[in-house]
């Protein structure tokens, strides 16, 4: 070979392995996900992306309701499964790192990101549809402060509203994460009820009265606000709202109390509910109301694919009235997925349903109540007499022939057990919660301590 | 990029355009057979090279050579291991005979991108021979280089087949970072992370290959070996080569069949039915004391209270003949652990090869079939396959070849050690329970646990794997002293999953459902490098790789679950009439590679090596895409000197150093995007986000720095290395916290540092050696220290049940937790370490401490070999010490009932029972036992030394085997994990997160290694 040829198949050679197109390829786009969010229908995107959040085990799919419940046991239910972390939570044992406490303060606050986002790029979205857009965002985000303030502060019923410290408020998207900018203190119970009734009011006044696929509809943010407002005490306020939610005409309560639960589908009675399909739920093995609610062996001993490890408390049974009470009975004999026998409530039975958060009922008693309350002419123009027994007249119980706040309280207790009421109930009222005074710290959830350790402004809840 | 890359142009080209001015020189080519001295039997994979050049060949099969050198060379130089070296005279034909001696210093050695002699090699390397591959019953090579290979820690988790093994060389040297080692076969880097069921534990890829067809594997421990595969070497860099022919070798077949059987190595012990009945009585006697004792419920005598609480006991918790489902439980004694192994778990291999070549072409071929049965039920895994290795060489300048592996596995798994339908957590279950129900001759499920039995009768869960891997190249020798060589290699993995869990069992949950797993698995790789070997003169020897390599992988996976299956009758999707999950993922990264690398050799004397390696990835963004990854090293041979070069004892003496940067970038995909998740609600699609973007992320890198000093003595009689090495690793990739009221509660950022420092010792010695009669003892051991060093005052937790962490100023993987300190003999409470310094029964007030860490400190092995004429007995000793073992099923399986009823150990029987008792084990009770919370009590010493290996073989002699036309026949019989010495109760290798970095050395209901007998039979004709 001469030599030419040979410099001429090195320099070939070399070409070769300089592969100057090789650098591009470098450039490898995620095939999972999406990088950002460019135009309308991706802000709508994140918007229904809430829906799955609220959905989640962290959310309504489990803890916005059965921490409550487990945090209010006394009387209503038992947990015998062998999570310690909801043992804890049963026996007020639950510590700064309770993966329950972390879990429900991230994924709210997930939810609220994406609700800023959805916020800041408002600007894709069609103009004719911004409004509706915005609306709904704020109802999601102030449904999540609540929620928050809820589980991580001192009740609004405690007082010093403006120095108890409530959760950090964040408004903005973080789409940098900047240290210096990023590490939020907590701001005032007031603040954040401030805005959680400000999001809900402009969420009440964009959102349509009627929506498809179960969004959130205008009753939607005034159901809660008639929560937010009875837990402030604002006994008008929350009359006002409940009453506009029964007198829209769009709710009906279902004509027996078993029909109210296990719908694959919003009842006449849901204001607001959750979706579940087979293949979008919050977990069928180890997280979901209905796993655990559902017994794992029924009576007969027949696998039945529930955990079983919320039994109903014996005692639940004493606040009832009337033996004809059909929401007495509304439960079942079984098992737990370790053969501990218990008794279990039907309202969580059926995977994949329907969870009501609010069902018209619960707007019934709170008009009564907030009615009996506030004194003077009832809003709406119903007595709160007639209002509890709308609702016990329902389950076949016999009407009331007078009626105070205890039996508010009560009947709350028989309609809406197992559905995350009680807690809030006695803490608004300032009354025990079993041995538990309504204010104690172990009432309360412990700030994360991820989130301390990541954010040294701020300051953990007494007690922890 | 671009000014660096014409840079690189330039250099190459200088490079290359000055070596086009040196000349070519005259060849010749030699032919002949090597022997072994004592019996006449061929010697394969003798290295020849000749003298004073680069020129190499080995031996083949029949021990015949064929090699071209330099028409100069004057002699050829022949090496083996555990043979002297012999340096022959040139002839045409050459019959040369070998006598055992000392460790060979001639012996090849294969590093990145080429080959070495290990005399002249400046870095940290170590070689594993497919002696100790081939007969070592695992489905996995890796481990048989547990305890072969100083400073190599190989982990296999549990006596499950087919499960991720985890490997830490040198230590652990990242803390979020994948830290395994790179695999390299043929110079095609291959999948070695699990692609199966992500609900499971890791399954491991690396189970497709067979170790019989592996020459040799060498581990490279340094950054001046390592660093040639710069980016991804921060964990060590594990060659595998596989067999090659030879030129001009007569056809060789060999036959190799072995049958083995296994049982657990070591077991926990457990009550029996009357124990269980004894400690259950016990409880309720010491609750009633406690009762009495602190005067709780105010009974009048000890009889009343036991008679009330063994009401409270069928009450509360259950009664000893409800247990037994209303029979008679003093008749009953079941030995659930008994149900949950195999006895004599079977094995059987069969592999037969061919090789040979002729003047111009060179094979190896093989095919294998092998089944193995795991010691746990349900637990099997099968496979079968076959190689190629063909090369032709048309003409002197060129030659190419293709080296390609197919193969079919078959894993039946059980399911995760957390599972209650795992066989594992069968010991749970009391032994009064009967096997099978009373009333209707079934399988009892009216166990206190789910009876996994049912599980294990009913469910399945099949995993098949087809891979194919393999390269083409082609080398062409474009000067005499200059070569190309490109080489395109596939590793394409297809994975299969079906499992189906029927409405009878646990898992089933009533409704019957069954799972699906599709992966498939591309990577391509191509490396294109100049080999640069000009002559310069006697005392000069340089050569220089230079080159590129481009690696592509892409993963597509898809996972569907399905319920409500009518029946167990069809056990895939099809079966299962609801789809309630599906979904594919899809995922690409790519490395793109430029390296340089040169070797200087003077005088034989002095040695100096320098490379680099400019890496650039898909996983970090523009702004760091590319890192560039240097390594220098030198050698010193002393004994070449002329003041110890008339040293009768000292044969052989070297110092080496070296310093390099290596890279690591296994963290995943897309770490350096903002990304949206896709979210499912119904009728409602949408986004959620998931990760804030980072686009400074930049390689994790280790710098490591190396002194070692190999020497032999008496003729290299006895021979050895010592190295001593100093890693830090720094720019952590690691998960950062932040807020999560950002919305995102990790960031992935380069943060902080860690160090790795350690010492490694091999030594080879013949201790007897006559003509008939042999005696080798090689002993290796190393030490490892990790400390982390900076993480910005985080603490990153891990761990499965006491929780490990990752902490500044302390060894990675530590438990942390509280501190047991024994039974107090006056209350039998179980007293821990407070806050203020002194015991307290308060477990809730009790202080969090250090425990000791997972990872040990002293790992090493001692193999002897003893030969007789044609008998070899070896048996090889391995060692870990250090490490902590932590029970996390102590809670259960020691909680004196009050986390249940769940059989318990053997040792609670020696529970406290009144004051004045010492013992180690606290009060019991359903009620008011103590001690049953995570802490110490249950974390032991996991150091222990295993006599990992006997194996005794008989080859035939020659005279004998002739006759029968074979060429070799050899007998072998061998037997692994036969005896093991610890303190730990069940079996100190266990592992049940199998590949972590800061968890580790947790045992929960954890399948023990296998104890394994296999015989055997070699044959080459």
């Amino acid at each position: 070979m001469n030599e030419m040829k040979t410099y001429r198949y090195i320099l070939a050679a070399l070409f070769f392995i300089s592969c100057f197109a090789c650098n591009k390829k470098l450039d490898v786009l995620p095939q999972n996900n999406v990088t950002s969010i460019e135009d309308g229908d991706d802000v709508k995107a994140l918007l229904y992306g809430s829906y799955s959040s609220l959905q989640g085990a962290s959310g309504f799919g489990e803890r916005y309701i059965f921490i409550a419940d487990l945090l209010a046991n006394t009387d209503m239910v038992d947990y015998v499964g062998s999570f310690s972390i909801y043992k804890d939570i049963l026996n007020k044992n639950q510590t700064r790192e309770s993966s329950i406490a972390t879990g429900i303060w991230t994924n709210s606050y997930l939810l609220i990101e994406d609700m800023n986002i959805v916020l800041d790029k408002l600007d894709l979205v069609d103009e004719d549809e911004r409004d509706a857009v915005a609306a709904e965002a704020k109802f999601m985000r102030g449904v999540a402060y609540f929620e928050l303030v809820n589980y991580f502060a001192q009740p609004y019923s405690a007082g010093s509203t403006g120095s108890n410290a409530g959760v950090p408020l964040v408004l903005e998207p973080t789409y940098i994460y900047d240290e210096s900018k990023n590490k939020p203190s907590r701001a005032s119970v007031e603040d954040v009820y401030q805005q959680v009734i400000k999001d809900l009011t402009d969420a009440a006044d964009g959102l349509p009265e009627t929506a498809d696929n179960a969004r959130a509809t205008t009753y939607a943010a005034k159901a809660f606000l008639s929560r937010v407002y009875l837990n402030m005490g604002d006994y008008a306020k929350a009359a006002t709202m409940a009453n506009e939610v029964i007198t829209s005409g769009y709710f009906t309560l279902t004509s027996t109390y078993n029909q109210a639960f296990n719908n694959p589908s919003n009842s006449p009675e849901d204001i607001f509910g959750i979706q579940n399909t087979a293949q979008s739920n919050a977990g069928t093995s180890n997280n979901g109301l209905s796993t655990f609610y559902r017994y794992a062996y029924d009576a007969n001993g027949n696998g039945a694919g529930g955990r079983g490890e919320a039994q109903v408390d014996a005692n639940y049974f004493n606040y009832f009235d009337d033996p004809n009470d059909f929401r007495a009975g509304f439960v079942s004999d079984g098992y737990s997925i370790t053969g501990n026998g218990g008794i279990y409530t039907l309202k969580w039975l059926t995977f994949y349903r329907v969870i009501p958060v609010i069902r018209l009922a619960e707007m019934y008693l709170t008009r009564g109540e907030a009615n009996l309350r506030k004194g003077g002419a009832p809003i709406g123009g119903v007595a709160p007499l007639k209002d509890i027994n709308i609702v016990r007249e329902r389950s076949g119980a016999e009407d009331l022939a007078g009626v105070n706040g205890q039996d508010f309280v009560d009947e709350r207790f028989r309609e809406l057990a197992f559905e995350g009421d009680r807690l809030w109930t006695l803490k608004r009222l300032k009354s025990d919660v079993g041995d538990y005074s309504y204010d104690d710290p172990k009432l309360v959830l412990p700030i994360p301590q991820r989130e301390i350790d990541a954010n040294s402004n701020l300051t953990q809840n007494e007690g922890y | 990029m671009i000014r660096s890359m014409k840079f690189k142009l330039t250099l190459m080209a200088l490079l290359l355009l000055a070596a086009a001015q040196l000349n070519a020189q005259q060849t010749r080519t030699v032919k002949g057979t090597v022997t072994d001295a004592a019996n006449n039997n061929p010697l394969p994979g003798v290295t020849i090279k000749a003298g004073n050049s680069n020129t190499l060949t080995q031996s083949g099969t029949d021990g015949s050579f064929s090699i071209t050198i330099p028409e100069a060379t004057q002699t050829l130089i022949f090496s083996y291991v555990g043979y002297a070296d012999a340096e022959v005279t040139v002839k045409d034909e050459m019959n040369v005979q070998l006598t055992t001696a000392d460790k060979s210093l001639n012996e090849v050695v294969v590093v990145g991108y080429g080959q070495a002699i290990k005399k002249e090699i400046t870095g940290s390397i170590v070689k594993v021979g497919s002696k100790d591959i081939r007969d070592f019953p695992a489905p996995s090579f890796e481990s048989a280089l547990q305890g072969k290979a100083a400073g190599v820690v190989v982990e296999s988790g549990s006596g499950k087949l087919g499960q991720g093994i985890k490997v830490r060389i040198r230590g652990t040297s990242s803390i979020s970072a994948n830290s395994q080692p790179l695999y390299v076969i043929d110079g095609l880097p291959v999948t070695s992370s699990s692609l199966s069921d992500p609900t499971n534990d890791a399954s491991n890829p690396l189970a497709d290959i067979n170790p019989n067809d592996i020459e040799s594997v060498e581990v490279l421990k340094d950054a001046s070996a390592a660093a040639i595969y710069g980016a991804r070497a921060a964990n060590g860099v594990v060659l595998i080569t596989t067999k090659k022919g030879r030129n001009n070798q007569k056809t060789v077949f060999e036959l190799d069949a072995n049958t083995g059987l296994s049982n657990p190595a070591r077991l926990r012990h457990f009550l029996d039915g009357k124990q269980y009945v004894d400690l259950y009585n016990m409880a309720i006697k010491s609750d009633a004391q406690y009762d009495l004792d602190n005067d709780i419920s105010g009974y009048p005598d000890l009889e009343t209270a036991i008679a009330d609480y063994t009401d409270a006991y069928a009450t509360y918790g259950i009664s000893l003949s409800d247990l037994a489902g209303g029979a008679d439980y003093n008749k009953i004694n079941t030995d659930w652990q008994g149900l949950l192994y195999n006895r004599n778990a079977p094995s059987n291999s069969i592999n037969l090869s061919a090789t040979g070549g002729d003047a111009k072409t060179r094979f190896f071929a093989s095919g294998f079939y092998n089944t193995q049965d795991a010691i746990v039920i349900n637990n099997k895994f099968y496979r079968y396959g076959g190689r190629i290795n063909l090369e032709h060489s048309p003409t002197d300048k060129l030659s190419f070849g293709i080296n390609i592996a197919i193969d079919r596995s078959q894993l039946n798994r059980v399911t995760t050690d957390n599972a209650f339908s795992t066989p594992g957590q069968l010991v749970a279950l009391p032994p009064i329970q009967p096997l099978y129900d009373p009333e209707t001759g079934e399988l009892n499920n009216n166990t206190l646990y789910p009876n996994s039995l049912f599980d294990a009768k009913y469910n399945s869960d099949r995993q098949v794997s087809n891979r194919t891997v393999g390269n083409v190249y082609a080398n062409y020798n474009l000067l005499p002293f200059l070569s190309f060589r490109s080489e395109f290699g596939a590793d394409i993995l297809n994975l299969y999953q079906e499992a189906f869990q029927d409405k009878r069992t646990t898992d089933g949950a009533g409704v019957g459902k069954a799972n699906n797993i599709i992966a498939l698995s591309t990577s391509y790789n191509t490396n294109n490098y100049f080999t640069f070997t000009p002559k310069l003169g006697d005392k000069h020897k340089l050569s220089a790789v230079l080159g590129m390599s481009y690696l592509q992988n892409d993963t597509k996976q898809s996972l569907t679950n399905a319920e409500q299956a009518p029946s167990g009758k069809v056990q895939n999707l099809s079966g299962a009439t609801s789809i309630t999950f599906a979904t594919s993922t899809n995922d690409r990264y790519n490395f793109l590679s430029y390296f340089l690398r040169a070797n200087y050799v003077f005088n034989d004397k002095y040695m100096l090596t320098a490379s680099v390696r400019d890496d650039g990835s898909s996983r970090f963004g523009p702004n760091n895409r590319y890192g560039i990854f240097p390594a220098f090293s030198a050698g010193w041979v002393l004994s070449e000197e002329d003041f110890l070069a008339n040293s009768n004892t000292l044969s052989f003496l070297k110092l080496r150093a070296s310093w390099g940067l290596t890279g690591n970038a296994e963290i995943g995909n897309n770490s350096y995007y903002s990304l949206y998740n896709i979210s499912n609600y119904p009728e409602l699609p949408g986004y959620i986000a998931s990760q804030v973007p980072n686009p400074d992320l930049r390689w994790e890198k280790t710098a490591q720095s190396d002194v070692g000093l190999d020497f032999g003595f008496f003729n290299n009689r006895l021979s050895g290395e010592v190295d001593v090495y100093y890693k830090k690793t720094s720019d952590l990739l690691l998960n950062v916290n932040i807020p999560a009221t950002t919305g995102y509660t990790t960031i992935t950022k380069n943060l902080g540092n860690m160090e790795n420092k350690g010492i490694e010792i091999g030594l080879n010695a013949t201790a007897f050696s006559t003509k008939n009669f042999r005696w080798n003892i090689a002993v290796n051991a190393a030490y490892n220290k990790n400390k982390v060093l900076d993480i910005d005052g985080q603490i990153i937790e891990s761990g499965f049940s006491l929780t490990q962490r990752a902490v500044e100023g302390k060894p990675i993987g530590e438990f942390y937790g509280q501190k047991y300190l024994g039974v107090d003999p006056e209350t039998g409470d179980a007293q821990y370490l407070g806050e203020d310094g002194k015991p307290t029964t308060d477990y809730g007030s009790a202080a969090r401490v250090t425990l000791g860490n997972s990872n040990p400190d002293w790992t090493g092995g001692i193999t002897n070999t003893l030969s007789y004429k044609g008998i070899d007995l070896s048996f090889f000793f391995m060692a870990v010490q250090g490490n902590k073992v932590y029970n996390a099923a102590g809670t259960y399986q020691s909680s004196g009932f009050y986390n249940g009823f769940d059989n318990e150990t053997t040792d609670m029987l020696k529970a406290w029972q009144k004051p004045g008792d010492i013992t180690n084990v606290p009060r019991i009770g359903y009620f008011y036992a103590t001690g049953y919370d995570n802490s110490s009590r249950f974390l032991y010493n996991g150091s222990y030394i295993r006599l990992k290996n006997v194996s005794l073989s008989y080859t035939l002699p020659s005279s004998f085997v002739t006759r029968l036309h074979l060429s070799s026949l050899r007998f072998y019989a061998s037997a692994f994990n036969l005896l093991t010495f610890t303190k730990y109760p069940g079996d100190p290798e266990v592992n049940t997160q199998t590949t972590g970095n800061i968890g580790g050395g947790q045992d929960f209901y954890t399948i023990p290694q296998a104890k394994t007998f296999t015989f055997g039979i070699n044959a080459k004709f």
